[in-house]
């Protein structure tokens, strides 16, 4: 390790420190334990309810949709409270079971190896040393909204909680990949971390990037979550940030790198998280055999959060409304809200930019048409040009949601 | 990903020496309390410039939740609660035998449950019974 030293020190001083912005917003407090609490998803045909919980360490209230391994939701309100989700309510989601419970800063160690010059162990001391970025980024689970597809589909039952926005901070996966030196032919990379399969043979939990977007600059290894180190459940010490991407490959407790000479064949990766390749990843209902590819990009999304599903509110000729909006794999460039299903459109005014992979906050003033059910829109379109479409996709594992959502409530 | 100007970056290494001292006085932030904390020495940490990591070491909440009572509650209680909590199928939609099936034989094949041959009529039985009731 005497050679990353000396590398450490040169690039220490050479140091760019991103500034560090006070979050907006003060962090929800967490109330008190609120086990007979139940939330109601709204999923069509029932069995939406679900528990409220603040039974696990570091984490305040959050939706309980599977205690072991943990699947944890965030409830919608908190996305109204700022674009950023603080770390006590950040989503959960974990694979297998065996899950480390004590991570030691001293012993932990990310190794790199495979098609590499210099396999490296690499010490948190050493990465605390390493140039340091700082970016605001989306992490929102393959099957964020899962719940909501019609016909229904298999699996983790999300409503929309199943994202979250922090500002990450950590080390590109550039400087270290540049210093273990990839070999000529390295194809892909793929990420290990600490937890495990329960059965023996149960297929290692691990995904890979192609090796132009691992060392595009933007990928990273973040230990700082809004400012602090990561709750254990998001991923303690270390985790990949895959700006754009989908949370699948966001690794968390990230502890093994390999460069790869061919593509990843292993289960994750050839099997699992594959959409089919067709655009916006739809197949009529019922469809199996189509050719599918590993999910990637993410879509651009909205979402109201300032009223919930059902809520009654007093009738007037025009009511404040907002939320939040993420453009996917880039910005958001605008969004557009409807108080009549979508027959009238209104412009929002954008909220701060934070950065292209960051959640950003609309608000506007939209004049009701009368009494009654009123039904609520928001619609995206990325810095890409491209609109969420009006129509939800189906595709059998309920992955990349992404049509404009309907908030009804009463005006009287 | 931001560059930083060289006024920010000003800016921000004053606001790394505020910070290291808030870090050094606040790890795990507005975290809730954790469960008591165990008894011995405070837990190790790392730091450089600003940003400390501390050793985390946390206990985890155990699911006793059991399958409903039903024909092959048994079965079922015995085979997959140890891999997940009842929960993950509690929570399903209304699924047809055939989708059961599917799940319970992927369970078997690519996740590798130790779920007997013969058990998975009574797995598959029971989960189409009750998907079928939950919709009700």
């Amino acid at each position: 390790m005497d050679k990353l030293d000396t590398w450490l020190a040169t690039k220490s001083s050479r140091r760019r420190f991103l500034g560090r912005a006070a979050l907006g917003g003060a962090a929800v407090a967490a109330g008190p334990a609120l086990a007979q609490s139940l939330v109601d998803l709204h999923l069509p045909g029932g069995n939406a309810e679900r528990p409220i919980t603040s039974a696990f360490p570091g984490k305040g209230s959050m939706i309980l949709q599977r205690m072991h391994p943990p699947l944890l939701e965030t409830p919608m309100e908190v996305f109204d409270r700022d674009v950023f989700t603080p770390n006590d309510q950040f989503f959960v989601r974990w694979h297998w079971a065996d899950i480390p419970t004590s991570i030691d800063v001293d012993s932990f160690r990310l190794t790199v190896r495979g098609h590499v010059e210099r396999p490296l162990s690499i010490s948190l001391a050493q990465l605390l040393r390493l140039p340091r970025v700082e970016m605001a980024a989306v992490n929102q689970c393959s099957g964020n909204s899962r719940g909501l597809f019609q016909p229904r589909v298999p699996g983790a039952q999300w409503g929309h909680g199943a994202m979250g926005n922090a500002k990450w901070l950590g080390v590109r996966l550039r400087d270290i990949l540049d210093y273990a030196g990839v070999k000529a032919g390295a194809a892909q990379v793929r990420f290990g971390a600490l937890d495990q399969p329960v059965v023996a043979g149960g297929p290692d939990f691990g995904k890979a990037l192609a090796i132009d977007h691992a060392r595009d600059g933007e990928v990273m290894v973040a230990f700082g979550m809004n400012g602090d180190q990561l709750p254990l459940l998001n991923g303690f010490p270390t985790r990949l940030i895959v700006p754009g991407w989908y949370s699948t490959y966001w690794v968390k407790m990230l502890n093994d790198i390999e460069v790869l000479p061919g593509p990843d064949d292993e289960y994750w990766m050839a099997k699992a998280y594959k959409i089919p390749a067709t655009p916006g990843a739809n197949v009529k209902p019922g469809a199996k055999d189509f050719p599918t590819v590993p999910i990637n990009r993410m879509i651009p999304r909205s979402w109201v959060t300032s009223l919930g599903e059902g809520q009654a509110i007093a009738y007037d000729r025009t009511i404040p409304l907002g939320g939040i909006a993420m453009g996917g794999d880039c910005g958001v460039a605008k969004v557009d809200v409807s108080a009549d299903g979508g027959r009238s459109w209104h412009p929002a005014k954008l909220g701060t930019d934070h950065g292209k992979y960051s959640f950003r906050r609309w608000d506007a003033q939209v004049p009701l048409a009368g009494r009654g059910h009123v039904r609520l829109m928001s619609r995206c379109w990325n810095s890409a040009g491209h609109a969420q479409p009006m129509e939800p996709i189906w595709n059998p594992s309920g992955f990349m949601r992404g049509n404009v959502e309907t908030t009804t409530i009463v005006a009287s | 990903m931001k560059t930083p100007s060289t006024g920010a970056l000003a800016a921000s290494m004053i606001g790394i020496a505020v910070l290291a001292l808030i870090v050094t006085g606040r790890p795990g932030g507005h975290a809730p309390a954790p469960s008591p904390a165990p008894e011995g020495p405070a837990p190790s940490s790392v730091s450089f410039a600003g940003f400390t990591l501390t050793s985390d070491a946390v206990s985890l909440p155990v699911d006793d939740r059991q399958f409903p009572d039903g024909p092959h509650a048994d079965v079922i209680n015995a085979n997959c609660t140890s891999c997940h909590s009842a929960s993950m199928a509690l929570t399903q939609p209304t699924l047809s035998a055939e989708q059961w099936k599917a799940t319970v034989t992927k369970m078997k094949e690519v996740y590798k449950a130790p779920v007997a041959e013969q058990d998975i009529p009574a797995i598959v039985d029971y989960l189409t019974a009750l998907s079928s009731h939950q919709a009700k």
